[in-house]
């Protein structure tokens, strides 16, 4: 489990004035530095604004862009958008699938690196076949370039 | 002001302060069918079946519609009926309908609409519905998501009227469903049983546990003898369900349907009512003379004692330890028939009381106090189930002794009763014009918080009454802020006190204004109206608890203890 840093989630809720009405914002900032939600933020964020826990709950799995699962270090989006589909995103996905022995029902990797996600546009579609890994956009992906980017990856941790 | 009016189906129709057309229209005979707005609830507009259409053709959800003067509707266009049938097949196509076999057979708001706009094929797939498992952690209420429609509801009712917010919808799209937070069961929740929940519930998606099968096995059970007690507000919740006048209390009829299911002792809780009062208003004079720390809270309501727990566990020290009337009564019956194979069973307006009476705490001298809870709708089910003519039975009384009660007691099913019963144990005057003063100090009335004083002697009593726990809430909120100060404070979890229990026939707000009428009248019918003058009390507190009546009659709950 991960410890939670109540300095930190108490200085995002002074900046958003402890206000239900800034929720969401201030759960991106809580998911900005764990890169998901953790169970135990929830709690104590829905008890200091003062709304219930079934409700944070709610927004929380409303929205995408939320995780409740703890993320890789790495988080690789893979476009399949219509743009990215008929540039054959699906390959690339599945050599990215392969080289890292995850899939869609499994999304992160064991050691914590890779977490895959699939995602409907990035609004990159003159670069498609796109691939993000965390904020870096990589263009005109193919399986091998995917391939070599994970290897990449994988060189950088020294796993 | 002129009267302003709306035209709906060519119909002039008259309003006032009605929030939106919906409202009008019902109060104008017309019923527009909705599932997913109650008029005590903040309006949500999803269910889509209270769409109408206007004059220039375009249709609208009446719930979310202001009425304006001179502003035209139908609500029965052909448009309108195939929006309607479309949106009931789209429900029905993500609801696992197996009416046959459900609890809310025959009062399934869906199953009825279905029936009104004849709905005659499953035009989408059927087999879309929620597939997350039942909830069946709670003792009070069973949760099955595969029979729910996402009206939001019991959402709503958890968090505007309970302020308690155990469930809400998480996901989205075909995955929205309704659920605890990291779906938790309700048991890990802050939930109290109150089952507003599943009076609102226009499906089976969330219904009461049925326990009648336990019932009946031993009502037949030759062995035992079952004895069984009936609170307050039930006799005041019956009555509509077998077409009789909601305002007329049904006791007598009430007591020769128990005898004839085949119960063999009957007793009415009114006389633990009346106990209650005795020994809450002995423990509220002694705070008052020894100068704890008040407003001495009331203790009959489970709902109330549980959110205390969950919420307000500081406050438990002022919370009255004396047993509530059923646990009282459970504790008499033990007495009354030490040595023999009793079965205790309560007759409740409560789905709380089903946690009640497993609580660890309801045990004396080694027994159970109650054995089993049966809510109004279970009793009302097997009634029917037994083929009992209810309407055409003949009155009885309860069994001797300990049949004999006051009209202190009948009132506990209201909001505000258990207060007005304190205050006339307190004036101890049962003259009529002390009675008639007592119900006008402020008392009575169904509002959500009321306020007022009562002068006894030199004493000056500052009352607050609470109904719905948001309300209470409310209400600690102002007495911990010091903005307001009272001795004594009376909260029930449930709208309208009993009468509107989670166990009872669900009903709307007129109709609960009737079952208030029904308790006033039993009270005024009762030839004793105060508790000190229950010619059985000398019989309960020499013979059966022989200078054990605080170890007997009193509940002291965890929280009493470690707070205090």
């Amino acid at each position: 489990m991960e410890q939670i840093d109540y300095k930190f989630i108490d200085q995002v809720l002074a900046d958003h004035a402890c206000d239900a009405s800034q929720i969401i914002a201030i759960m991106q900032d809580v998911q900005g530095k764990y890169r998901y939600l953790p169970k135990d933020a929830l709690r104590y964020i829905a008890d200091k604004v003062g709304i219930s826990e079934s409700k944070i709950y709610g927004v929380a799995t409303f929205y995408e862009n939320f995780s409740l699962d703890v993320k890789g270090k790495y988080v690789l989006k893979v476009c399949r958008g219509t743009a990215c589909h008929v540039r054959k995103s699906g390959n690339v996905l599945q050599a990215i699938y392969d080289a890292t022995g995850l899939s869609e029902s499994k999304p992160t990797s064991d050691d914590g690196l890779f977490t895959i996600e699939i995602v409907s546009c990035l609004g990159a579609c003159g670069l498609s076949p796109v691939v993000m890994v965390n904020d870096t956009v990589h263009p005109a992906m193919t399986p091998d370039k995917a391939v070599d980017l994970i290897e990449e990856l994988r060189e950088k941790e020294g796993a | 002001m002129a009267e302003k009016k709306m035209i709906i189906d060519g119909v002039s129709c008259p309003f006032t302060t009605e929030r939106n057309v919906l409202e009008v229209a019902r109060n104008n005979g017309i019923d527009i069918p909705s599932l997913c707005y109650c008029e005590n609830l903040s309006i949500y507009g999803g269910c889509r079946l209270c769409l109408v259409e206007n004059d220039r053709g375009k249709m609208d959800a009446a719930c979310s519609m202001q009425p304006r003067d001179g502003m035209v509707v139908n609500t029965h266009t052909k448009q309108v009926l195939d929006s309607r049938r479309t949106t009931l097949q789209l429900l029905m196509s993500s609801h696992r309908a197996d009416c046959l076999t459900c609890d809310q057979s025959g009062r399934c708001k869906l199953q009825e609409y279905a029936r009104r706009y004849h709905v005659d094929a499953h035009r989408f797939e059927p087999n879309t519905y929620c597939t997350e498992p039942m909830d069946l952690s709670s003792p009070s209420i069973v949760r099955d998501p595969s029979k729910c429609i996402l009206c939001g509801l019991c959402v709503r009712t958890c968090a505007e009227i309970q302020n308690i917010g155990a469930v809400d919808f998480s996901g989205r799209g075909k995955k929205a469903h309704i659920s605890a937070d990291f779906g938790k069961t309700l048991k890990d929740t802050d939930c109290v049983g109150c089952g507003q929940c599943a009076s609102v519930c226009p499906t089976g998606a969330i219904t009461i546990r049925n326990e009648t099968e336990k019932f009946w096995s031993m009502l037949q059970d030759k062995n035992r003898r079952v004895v069984v007690q009936y609170a307050p507000s039930v006799r005041a919740g019956m009555a509509e369900r077998f077409g009789m006048p909601a305002n007329e209390p049904c006791t007598g009829k009430l007591v020769a349907a128990l005898r004839r299911l085949g119960a063999d002792v009957v007793y009415d809780t009114n006389l633990t009512a009346d106990l209650t009062i005795m020994e809450e208003s002995a423990e509220f004079l002694e705070k008052v003379k020894t100068g704890a720390k008040l407003p001495m809270f009331t203790s009959c309501c489970p709902g109330w004692i549980q959110h205390v727990e969950h919420r307000h566990p500081h406050l438990m020290p002022q919370v009255s330890t004396c047993g509530s009337p059923m646990a009282m009564f459970g504790s008499l019956i033990r007495k009354q028939f030490a040595g023999e194979n009793v079965y205790s069973v309560a007759i409740m307006p409560c789905t709380g009381k089903k946690f009640e009476a497993a609580r660890p705490e309801l045990e004396k001298d080694g027994e159970r106090l109650i054995d089993l809870v049966i809510t109004t709708s279970e009793l009302c089910d097997m009634i029917e189930e037994a083929g009992i003519d209810f309407a055409h039975l003949p009155d009885e009384e309860p069994d001797a002794p300990l049949g004999d009660y006051t009209g202190a007691g009948v009132i506990f099913g209201v909001t505000g009763g258990v207060t007005e019963a304190v205050i006339r144990r307190v004036l101890d005057d049962a003259s009529p014009n002390t009675l008639q003063t007592i119900a006008e100090c402020g008392v009575r009335g169904l509002e959500g918080i009321k306020a007022f004083t009562v002068t006894a002697g030199d004493l000056t009593i500052r009352i607050a009454v609470a109904n719905g726990l948001a309300n209470a809430d409310k209400l600690i909120a102002k007495v911990e802020s010091g903005e307001e100060q009272f001795d004594f404070i009376e909260v029930m979890a449930c709208p309208n006190g009993c009468i509107g229990g989670g166990g009872q026939p669900p009903a709307c707000n007129k109709r609960k204004a009737e079952r208030a009428e029904a308790i006033f009248k039993a009270d005024e019918a009762c030839a004793l109206r105060i508790p000190q003058q229950n010619p059985d009390l000398g019989y309960v507190y020499d013979t059966l608890l022989q200078g054990r009546a605080h170890e007997l009659l009193h509940i002291h709950y965890p929280a009493h203890g470690q707070h205090s």
